[in-house]
């Protein structure tokens, strides 16, 4: 609560800094518009819908390429963390492809799948589905060999295994890969749509720069913002934090 | 008085002439609930094998509850395993319920010291947790689990996390959760060590009733002596390096008992001369000659090699 008093304070001052620099005039409006004005066009957007079309378009993306990386990523990690032969070829390509930042995929990208959603979405899926596979791998190697034993001696074999204790067991770690893989995929979601021109909020962005109308950039900004927040402060650590507990890996 | 009625009751057996026979045939094997045949194992290490059990012999029958009690690392936890079937013996044979075991299986469930219950899953999804594996349909299910969570005095925390129970109401959950897949036998390794002595007590006390009302097969680990008194009918004494059955005592005492009953108390003196020697063999083999200097364990056995201790610590 005290908290929350601290943070609406300072975003307030923020604020108020941001309209006395407008108010100064030091720099003309279409360099620094007032927040003022940066609302109205957040009003605007989602009283004519562009923002909320925009918003829809990206997060149908991320939903698509960060399902797909989910199911892959998680097969993936399983195997590298259950068999060795996997752990020493898939295991090392996976670390060795971790360098690369995930917008270097875009060129061959698009010439698999040419100027169109698909190749914003295998964007997406690259960037996600590395943290997924190597979270599921560490939490696949973490599972106390005690559970599966206990599994083993009531009669779960195979696929049931996996199914119904090693993903259970490994999940703390899953979930972070999760987090990491979805900031990964929310950031070259935005790179891919500022590249590729067809809608999306990275495309909301750089309407807002030909048009030179600098509210329009910064309200998408923040629309991007809230979105990344929304769920990685309030989905993602409130899933951890639960499945922390519920594991016993924190004290309550 | 109560010392006549003790050693009256205490049936001390060679353990050398009970298998002098050798002539377990298939056929005897397999009225028997648990035949262990000419078992023995090692593990390899980096200084070369490791010879834990030798040539282990044991018959234990339908109903039948049997302690198996031997000083720390003298291979309890590897002869349950490879009962339990998670681990494979060098040699010789184990046969449950007139068949050979290979691999682990819902027929011989095992309770481990720490209860290894799933976190993922509320108590009454974890007694479940075999029943569904068995393809045994939600209903159903559910009642099996209510019935043997009744048993455990735990219907009130059906619907609670695991993180939320304690360490003896864990322990139970996982014996509701064993009972629950109807086993052949139960496998219970060290299952309340632990435990505090009161939760300990409740749940000896707890387990004779269960004991006695489902009559199922028992093999039970220990390093308590008196836990193995206050439980069993049948008490094996394991030797260390290699582990080999040293002696077997039966104990004939009217249940359910106390652990602090009299005669309990007796009987683990009498069977506690018998352990004290392999205990004094892995103090010899297992520490330093000097240990014995610092730690106030009164090993008779050992002579300290050096006195000079003085500028150690
Ligand atoms: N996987 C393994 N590799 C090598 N040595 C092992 C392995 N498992 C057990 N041992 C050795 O086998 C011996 C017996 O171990 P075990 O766990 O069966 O003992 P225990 O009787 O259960 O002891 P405790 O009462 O302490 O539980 C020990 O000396 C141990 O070092
Ligand atoms: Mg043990």
């Amino acid at each position: 609560m005290y908290g929350m008093l601290k943070r609406a304070i300072f975003f307030t001052l923020l604020a108020g800094l941001w309209q006395l620099l407008f108010w100064l005039g030091i720099w003309p409006e279409y360099v620094l518009p007032s927040p003022v004005s940066v609302c109205k066009t957040l009003a605007r957007g989602f009283q004519d819908q562009s923002l909320l079309i925009g918003v829809a378009i990206s997060m149908k993306r991320i939903a698509i390429g960060y399902g797909i990386s989910l199911g892959v990523g998680i097969f993936v990690g399983l195997l590298i963390g259950r068999f060795r032969i996997f752990e020493d070829t898939l295991g090392s390509l996976i670390s060795g492809l971790q360098t690369l930042p995930t917008i270097c995929w875009l060129p061959l990208s698009l010439l698999w799948f040419g100027l169109n959603d698909r190749a914003i979405i295998f964007l997406v899926f690259m960037g996600a589905v590395l943290s997924i596979a190597t979270g599921t791998d560490s939490g696949v190697k973490n599972v106390p060999p005690l559970y599966i034993r206990a599994a083993k001696t009531m009669g779960a074999k195979k696929w049931k295994l996996y199914l119904e204790v090693i993903i259970p067991a490994a999940l703390p770690h899953i979930i972070i890969g999760m987090k990491q893989g979805w900031s990964f995929a929310w950031r070259s979601l935005m790179a891919g749509e500022l590249l590729i021109v067809c809608l999306g909020l990275g495309h909301l962005l750089m309407i807002g720069r030909e048009l030179n109308d600098m509210s329009q950039v910064i309200a998408v900004m923040m629309v991007i913002i809230l979105i990344g927040i929304l769920v990685d402060r309030l989905f993602f650590m409130k899933v951890e934090r639960h499945i922390r507990e519920r594991w016993g890996l924190v004290k309550s | 008085m109560s010392e006549s009625v003790g050693v009256d009751n205490l049936i001390e057996l060679d353990y050398v002439k009970i298998d002098g026979g050798q002539g377990t045939s298939k056929a005897n094997s397999a009225k028997r609930d648990l035949c262990i045949q000419h078992v023995s194992k090692s593990f390899q290490s980096k200084n070369g094998s490791v010879y834990v059990l030798e040539d282990i012999n044991l018959e234990i029958n339908q109903g039948e509850f049997v302690c198996l009690v031997g000083p720390s690392g003298c291979g309890k936890t590897t002869l349950m395993n490879i009962v339990a079937g998670l681990e494979k013996a060098d040699s010789g044979d184990v046969w449950a319920n007139g068949r050979r075991i290979q691999g682990a299986g819902p027929d011989r469930v095992v309770i481990f010291q720490e209860a290894a219950l799933f976190p993922w899953l509320n108590v009454i999804k974890n007694v479940e947790f075999g029943l569904k594996l068995k393809g045994i349909s939600g209903r159903e299910r559910r009642n099996i689990a209510l019935e043997y969570l009744k048993m455990v005095h735990l219907t009130k925390f059906q619907n609670s996390h695991i993180h939320e129970l304690s360490g003896g109401m864990k322990q139970r959950v996982a014996i509701a959760r064993a009972l629950a897949m109807n086993p052949e036998m139960l496998l219970m390794d060290e299952p309340f060590s632990a435990l505090d002595a009161q939760t300990r007590w409740i749940l000896h006390y707890e387990l004779q009733n269960i004991w006695m009302k489902t009559k199922k097969t028992i093999l039970f680990v220990t390093h308590n002596i008196r836990e193995a008194v206050c439980l069993a009918d049948r008490i094996f004494i394991l030797s260390t390096s290699p582990g080999r059955i040293k002696k077997e005592f039966a104990i004939d005492l009217p249940r359910p008992r106390d652990d602090n009953d009299v005669n309990v108390a007796e009987y683990s003196t009498r069977i506690m001369q018998e352990l004290k020697a392999e205990i004094d063999k892995v103090v010899r083999c297992e520490m330093d000659a000097d240990s014995c200097v610092e730690c106030d364990i009164k090993c008779t056995s050992v002579e300290p090699a050096k006195t000079d201790i003085g500028g150690g610590i």
